[in-house]
């Protein structure tokens, strides 16, 4: 007996480890990697490329380490947090007043968040521009993109919680957003038999206004219902990634000479011999040992983000206005910052900027690897010189439209301002916003023409959007004053 | 062979340094150097000093640092306020600096930190620890803290002001009188009576910043501030306005914005309310016998001043009528001019007094009338000659009447003739003895001097009724 008391560090080591921590063979290390339900979510090799920084960037991981920082975080706020009208405000002033580091989890919690947000769309980017979303990785762009869907609903159930002027305000904008279609219903004056504008605003706020019922929605949705999705959803995204042939690469790249193996492969064995050969620390097919490369590179990305978080939180605090008061509108009331491109698109029209436009985006989205069935230029930038070419012209031409789209808007007005007594379906269909999908979609028609290449034709089409994104996210975020007025900036805005 | 985590190992190393050294760093500055923390230790400084004794300087010795709270369930505050003004309630620290002097006046004998906490009268974010916050003057807090001058506005929360001992509020109390003298209730009501061409000011003491015009506004943007700018300049501040600048002293600013800011409609527990305060809110029930002359200087002086002349007024661009003038008593019987108070003329700036208007009582009514009447009894008016011609009467009146009182007699410098109320109050003998004798101290000028006889009269008030087009 006391002989097992005295082994029992060593044995209760090994009833948890299954294989061990100081593998010292590649075998063991893959051993290792697969013994491990953590671990083995990554496949025991790696190619190389795959842990090439200036390809992937790590986007994909930043986005993990932030949810798994606001998860920890939430937690810690959820304990003080008390999810009712008359509380909420209080509890937070107290986690930023007294709760121990009660401030500083508060500011990680919204600067994960940010992060969250930015990284997401990032590697969205990333997956598009390396052509990572074709054959046999179609679905996985699904699963990310209802990740980017879940990704900014958490963000937006979140900004309700604090119950300040800027989140009460925020959400009585975003639900207007949801009450949209009626733009549509009321031109057709069938709103009366079908209000899908009304029914989502009610599904949404629970009331037709903010208040409790949609305090305890929104908290419902950003603490239990959305998180379990998005760790589902996450997890499939991961398993997918490691089916469908982990992190892309151009698999028609000449191989190196010093790999070991020639392209046609028939070995099986478990490791490679170590020795004073050419081929030592080289794994077949330019592949090295998960355990320890990819560990180090994994926990390389999550300390950054953690650090950059952290850095962020230190410095600056996440905002708390006055506790929210329908008696006081804030002017201008915003939409939180990713959905202030929307906003500015709501601007000109409720249902184009609300419903139709961002369907349109997501749809095509969702299109794009069904559409585009060409393997080519998978693993590289842009697919190639061509592809980059075609990047530079459409982030000029993208940005070009859109600016001069905006000035023309803000100097001169838009039908409305021409012809008064216009109806509002004819601007419903015509506007800014519709104006500069169609350009950017006779853009992209004009590409398909010229090069006879649908990839570079979406190239040229994602690219525009993500500048007409961009433009009008900084419109709204930054050039917008009072009553949705133009400004150059915030400091001009008059006082009320 | 290069290593291929390489890269991967400093960045590694670099960001777990950062991370470190940010969870330190953000330790120090919560449990290290927090501002309350300083405070505290300073507090334990002055103790010790002051400690005559052994037992006291074990005490002190002991002081804990820690966060202090009130917390007042009644009132749904937590102030915090008491972790770095410790000495409050200690007599010894009288001739200590601020954060730790005790509270002057020995205002918290009667009442009790424990029971009122500090922001139900210091208002301020009670919830804050350290004084930036506390104060909240710009930051993103309704309620900032009210500077000491200010602070005898939260006394009429609970108390009748004029029912303190004297001086005990005066700020108050003179400011409560200025309201008055001011004839400020002319345009605002307050409690249901008063004008309407200002707004209502029932809670304007509970109004945040935003709630305010601030675009002209200059340096601090507290609600206090932009009452006492208001007062000096309105339209300076709220361009378009109408209201008079009150003229008042820097001391009588003072004293009118500190009892602005005491105008709070909050529902505050019974067991808070002095009993004066109770019987101030059902004194409403019964009120004393009306004093007209009282009654005319809140409602009526700051518009028709003392009523006997005929005044331009600049604001509203037109004259206002002598109310009080003898000449114009004596031709209005008490009916004719009880209608007027009642009814005001709607469409110029007089407003309506009524019960259902201005709020004032019947009772109210009848003694300005009987103010306004003073000594001078009305006067027999011959009856009124008949039969005039409107076609006739409009000449005459294009010619004579219509540069002041307007062509379609809406009232341009004089009054408007066509207004309902005045057709209803006003009877053909009144009209007809106005425009024989005009009325002393107005431009209003006696016709028959200028040759009016009967027939002119009577083609005047045909037209008068009847002529102008609505």
């Amino acid at each position: 007996m006391i002989e097992n008391l005295k082994a029992l560090p060593q044995n209760l080591r090994d009833s948890v480890v299954r294989y061990t921590l100081h593998p010292t063979s590649d075998r063991e290390r893959s051993q290792a990697t697969f013994h491990n339900l953590f671990l083995h979510l990554q496949s025991v090799r790696v190619h190389r490329n795959t842990l090439r920084v200036a390809y992937s960037f790590g986007l994909g991981l930043i986005t993990t380490a932030s949810f798994v920082l606001l998860t920890l975080t939430g937690i810690l706020l959820m304990v003080y947090y008390k999810p009712s009208t008359e509380l909420a405000y209080g509890s937070v002033k107290d986690i930023h007043f007294v709760v121990p580091a009660g401030r500083f989890i508060r500011n990680i919690h919204r600067w994960a968040a940010h992060l969250m947000v930015v990284a997401v769309f990032l590697h969205m980017a990333r997956v598009f521009y390396t052509g990572s979303y074709k054959k046999p990785r179609e679905f996985n762009w699904l699963v990310g993109l209802a990740l980017l869907v879940l990704t900014l609903g958490l963000s937006f159930t979140g900004y309700l919680l604090p119950w300040d002027q800027l989140a009460y305000w925020a959400i009585t904008i975003g639900a207007n957003i949801a009450n949209s279609p009626r733009e549509v219903t009321d031109a057709l004056h069938i709103t009366k038999f079908l209000d899908v504008g009304g029914f989502q605003k009610q599904l949404l706020l629970g009331a037709n206004y903010v208040g409790q019922e949609a305090l305890i929605r929104f908290y419902v949705l950003h603490v239990a219902a959305l998180p379990i999705l998005m760790a589902m959803l996450m997890g499939v995204h991961f398993w997918r990634v490691r089916k469908d042939g982990g992190l892309s690469r151009d698999e028609t790249a000449p191989r190196d000479p010093n790999d070991v193996f020639s392209p046609t492969k028939t070995y099986g064995l478990m490791a490679v011999v170590r020795g004073r050969t050419p081929a030592v620390g080289r794994g077949p097919e330019g592949t090295v040992q998960s355990w320890p490369h990819l560990l180090w590179a994994e926990m390389a990305v999550f300390m950054f983000t953690v650090a950059v978080t952290l850095a962020l939180s230190y410095f600056f605090d996440a905002p708390l206005k006055e506790m929210a008061d329908p008696a006081i509108p804030e002017n201008p009331a915003k939409a939180p910052w990713y959905f202030l491109g929307l906003q500015e698109l709501v601007s000109y029209s409720a249902f184009m900027g609300g419903v139709g436009i961002p369907t349109i985006a997501l749809i095509g989205l969702g299109l794009i690897p069904y559409l585009d069935r060409d393997p080519r230029g998978v693993g590289k930038w842009f697919g190639g010189p061509e592809g980059k070419r075609i990047f530079w012209l459409s982030t000029v031409f993208g940005l070009i439209s859109v600016v001069a789209l905006l000035a023309l808007t803000v100097n001169c007005g838009w039908l409305r301002n021409w012809i008064p007594s216009i109806p509002q379906p004819v601007i419903t269909l015509i506007n800014p916003g519709t104006v500069i999908v169609l350009l950017y979609a006779a853009w992209s028609l004009w590409i398909l023409r010229r090069t006879a290449s649908l990839r570079l034709s979406a190239v040229a089409l994602f690219t525009c959007f993500l500048a007409g994104f961009v433009v009008l996210t900084s419109m709204g975020s930054i050039f917008r004053g009072p009553n949705w007025q133009f400004y150059w900036w915030p400091s001009q805005w008059p006082v009320h | 062979m290069s290593d291929p985590s390489r890269a991967y190992k400093w960045i590694l190393l670099i960001s777990s340094l950062v991370t470190l050294g940010f969870l330190l760093a953000a330790a120090a500055r919560e449990n290290v150097t927090a501002e309350w923390r300083h405070v505290q230790k300073d507090y334990q400084r002055i103790l010790l000093a002051k400690a005559g004794d052994a037992t006291s300087r074990r005490v002190a010795g002991q002081f804990p640092v820690e966060i202090r709270q009130v917390t007042v369930p009644a009132l749904n505050t937590v102030d915090r306020c008491v972790s770095c003004h410790l000495g409050i309630d200690d007599p010894r620290m009288k001739d200590q600096p601020e954060p730790h002097r005790a509270h002057p006046k020995e205002l918290l004998k009667i009442h009790r930190t424990e029971k009122f906490g500090c922001t139900v009268c210091h208002q301020g974010q009670g919830a804050a620890l350290t004084f930036h916050e506390a104060k909240a003057e710009d930051y993103f807090w309704d309620y900032p803290l009210l500077p000491a001058s200010l602070t005898e506005a939260s006394c009429n929360s609970c108390h009748d002001p004029r029912a303190l001992p004297r001086g005990a509020a005066a700020k108050l109390v003179r400011g409560m009188e200025l309201f008055d003298e001011k004839g400020c209730w002319a345009c605002h009501k307050l409690d249901g009576k008063g004008g309407q061409l200002g707004p209502a000011l029932d809670n304007v003491g509970l109004k945040t910043k935003h709630q305010f015009i601030r675009a002209n506004l200059k340096g601090s943007q507290t609600v206090w501030h932009w009452l006492s700018q208001h007062f000096r300049d309105p339209m300076g501040i709220v361009p378009g306005s109408r209201m008079p600048a009150p003229a008042l002293t820097p001391v009588e600013n003072e004293a009118l914005t500190v009892y602005m800011l005491s105008l709070r409609k909050r529902s505050l527990p019974e067991e808070y309310l002095a009993p004066d305060k109770i019987e101030q809110k059902y004194a409403r029930l019964h009120p004393p016998a009306p004093n007209g002359e009282a009654l005319y200087k809140q409602y009526c002086a700051s518009c028709h001043d003392t009523g006997l002349y005929t005044r331009w007024d600049k604001n509203f661009q037109r004259f206002v009528p002598a109310i009080r003038n003898p000449s114009f008593v004596r031709t209005e019987d008490d009916e004719c001019l009880l209608a007027n108070v009642e009814e005001g003329r709607p469409g110029t700036f007089m407003p309506a007094w009524g019960p259902k208007a201005g709020g004032l009582s019947k009772p109210e009514m009848e003694a300005l009338v009987a103010y306004l009447r003073g000594a001078v009894k009305p006067a027999e008016l011959a009856a009124a000659p008949a039969g005039g011609s409107v076609e006739r009467g409009r000449t005459l009146f294009g010619r004579n009447c219509a540069g002041c009182h307007g062509a379609q007699g809406q009232g341009l410098i004089a009054p408007a003739l066509a207004n309902p109320v005045f057709q209803k109050a006003a009877t053909d003998a009144f009209i007809a003895e106005t425009i024989r004798s005009g009325r002393e101290n107005t431009p209003m000028p006696a016709f028959a001097r200028a040759g009016f006889g009967q027939a002119e009269i009577a083609d005047l008030i045909a037209h008068i009724r009847k002529g102008f087009t609505k």
